[in-house]
């Protein structure tokens, strides 16, 4: 993968009327590179794939794609394309003539439409349906057409805004990988907006976390996940506990903090909280173990005392949910194995334990 | 058609009382067409069917020069209004302040006829008397008669009209398009005017259709405003509306009259029907998208 930038974008923001869409964001994404747009809806996400697009004007800021400032172009003059979310295919042209639209507005001879429209149909699976109209494809099939529209025009850079949205959770995971891996094949970059995070991790190389209107933290998707600076990414990815509290002290790079009825020791992952600081402290729920009162921990383990609440069935996994002294629910999160394990009673004292160096400070 | 516990013959009824309505309306319309059939032409004792009067339509040169009049008016109305009634939809569609547009748009139709037209003929006899004031002050005299009432006039008057209309059908049908398909063809790389071309107007064609038939036969109904405005020129309602209030229709007038109603029924019969057809078929579309024929 080459490191040259493919969109670099500089204090870009967005008003309408006094609403602040997007805020002051900057973001550079690399040639080449799966790219996701994550963040809950409304969050602004779409502002800025839609800018990216040219389909609304910035209030403030630059866009530069490969380098040249299209910040004032129009769609049609940037070197990207867009797949939407749902309803955006021509009814009145079949899936032949829907995925040729663009090479005949480029004026191209008829055979190589035909060549490579038919190239195309092949390769988003679509070889037998050429004559049919939209009306008459399923959701799946009607996003492969969108794809196939966009990628027939080779531009450099494709937008996907919520593209498997409108499709049934199974289809998404399929449709998901198969995004993965045609970018893999046409190795072009890909910025897809979504408000999933399964379907973030799955597609992702890198991506950027984004809500109110800011772009909150980016990343690898794994580094988001395992290691994420701010409380919201925390929150926002996976199922995660949050503590609050305040650092009373530091020493060798590792920060006390009083949850007030408890203490934490932390990592401080390069950042220099001062004494009296209000920070938040994460801890994954699948590193969450539940044990009964009075079983010895190790020493690299943290322990709280909790009351135990319930456990929640999920399927493949089941939450057990335990209640701390300040009346905070702590879940923790375990694959169903099947076995018929010891039942605890609800209401009986136990030990939270989780290894004290996964534990994350959050400052913002 | 009501639930399955619904009487069949409540049914039977609500059709039976649309059809009374329907036809005591059409009565006048049929009388004029068994008219203009009858050899002795309009309140004679005797019926004998002949079509002597349809052939004599064309010999009767007042009532032929008015017909083309009114299709020059139609024509022209046509094709002024309905561009300005397509950019006004998409004007609506696009701005934020929805109720002062349509307000604005609709208000022709709240001004009674005869207001507006007598408001027009003084506006026009203003301008002319400004024109004939100031090109005498000039010592010109060529715009003097820009403004003298005709065909000009007629079609300002005409146009204010039928605007509202071909607004209204207009917008219905692109209230249904999906400006989504704009941008994608936008990001296909189309510019503005070639996604409205080969995108949009494919889709809204029946009511851009729909607004020129409203625009001719709006044209061919208008009698008040037309009249007052349109000078010494003659149009088919002004012919006939003064020969009934002077001698009495001829019969020559039976027969256009009879005439223009075949061809309006079939237009507008073509249009109900064309629109039926349209709207199940896009009905079945909507169908089709929400349960996808096979998944995958």
């Amino acid at each position: 993968m080459s490191q040259e930038i493919a969109v670099q974008v500089t204090d870009l923001s967005k008003n309408y009327g006094p609403v602040q869409a997007l805020r002051g964001v900057d973001l550079s994404i690399a040639t080449g590179e799966y790219f996701v747009l994550l963040g809950p809806s409304g969050g602004g996400k779409t502002t800025l794939l839609r800018l990216l697009g040219g389909f609304i004007r910035p209030s403030a800021g630059r866009i530069l794609l490969h380098g040249i400032d299209v910040s004032e172009q129009p769609p049609n003059h940037r070197p990207t394309s867009m797949v939407f979310q749902s309803f955006a295919l021509f009814p009145h042209m079949n899936v032949a003539q829907n995925i040729g639209y663009g090479l005949r507005l480029r004026k191209l001879p008829k055979v190589e439409i035909d060549e490579r429209v038919t190239a195309m149909l092949d390769l988003v699976g679509l070889g037998d349906l050429a004559n049919r109209m939209p009306h008459a494809l399923s959701g799946g099939q009607q996003q492969r057409v969108q794809l196939g529209r966009s990628l027939v025009l080779e531009t450099d850079i494709l937008l996907l805004d919520e593209p498997l949205a409108a499709l049934d959770a199974k289809l998404r995971k399929d449709m998901c990988l198969e995004l993965k891996h045609l970018q893999e094949q046409v190795g072009i970059t890909f910025v897809h907006v979504t408000h999933n995070q399964e379907e973030a991790m799955t597609v992702a190389d890198n991506m950027a976390i984004i809500a109110d209107g800011e772009l909150v933290e980016t990343g690898a998707a794994r580094d988001l996940y395992e290691n994420p600076r701010c409380r919201f990414t925390a929150d926002f990815i996976g199922e995660t506990n949050i503590f609050d509290g305040t650092v009373t002290g530091f020493n060798n790079g590792e920060v006390a903090v009083d949850l007030g009825f408890a203490a934490l020791t932390v990592d401080d992952n390069g950042q220099c909280p001062n004494v009296g600081t209000e920070v938040s402290v994460s801890i994954r729920s699948e590193l969450v173990q539940i044990l009964r009162s009075g079983i010895a921990v190790a020493a690299d383990q943290q322990t709280l005392t909790a009351n135990y609440g319930e456990a929640v069935y999920l399927g493949l996994a089941t939450s057990h949910v335990a209640a701390l002294p300040n009346g905070q629910a702590v879940v923790a999160r375990h694959v169903s194995t099947g076995l018929a394990l010891d039942v605890i009673a609800p209401g009986s004292s136990v030990e939270l334990a989780w290894p004290r160096s996964m534990m994350r400070l959050h400052l913002s | 058609m009501g639930d399955d516990y619904s009487s069949v013959w409540s049914y039977r009824l609500k059709w039976l009382y649309t059809l009374l309505v329907v036809f005591t309306l059409m009565l006048p319309v049929f009388y004029v067409i068994y008219v203009s059939f009858n050899q002795n032409g309009f309140g004679a004792a005797e019926y004998v069917f002949t079509l002597e009067w349809y052939g004599e339509i064309f010999s009767d040169l007042l009532l032929l020069g008015a017909l083309g009049n009114t299709f020059i008016l139609a024509g022209i109305t046509l094709a002024v209004a309905v561009p300005m009634g397509l950019i006004a939809a998409k004007f609506y569609k696009a701005t934020e302040a929805k109720l002062l547009t349509v307000s604005l748009l609709l208000s022709p139709l709240f001004v009674p006829a005869d207001i507006l037209g007598s408001a027009l003929l003084v506006f026009f006899k203003n301008l002319n008397i400004a024109c004939a004031t100031i090109g005498e002050w000039l010592g010109v005299s060529w715009f003097d008669t820009w403004f003298e009432l005709g065909y000009f006039s007629a079609l300002v008057g005409l146009i204010i009209y039928t605007l509202p209309y071909i607004f209204v059908v207009i917008l219905i049908t692109m209230g249904r398009y999906n400006e989504q398909q704009t941008e994608a063809a936008r990001s296909c790389g189309a510019t503005a005017w070639q996604a409205f071309v080969q995108v949009e107007f494919p889709q809204i064609r029946a009511g851009v259709f729909s607004a020129c038939a409203f625009a001719v036969i709006l044209t061919f109904n208008e009698y008040t405003r037309t009249s007052l405005l349109k000078g010494g020129y003659d149009t088919i309602t002004s012919v006939l509306i003064s020969q009934m209030l002077n001698e009495g229709m001829s019969e020559q007038s039976y027969a256009m009259s009879s005439l223009i109603s075949f061809i309006a029924i079939a237009l507008i019969g073509s249009i109900i029907l064309y629109t039926l057809v349209q709207s199940e078929r896009l009905e079945r579309e909507a169908r089709a998208k929400a349960e996808p024929v096979m998944s995958g």
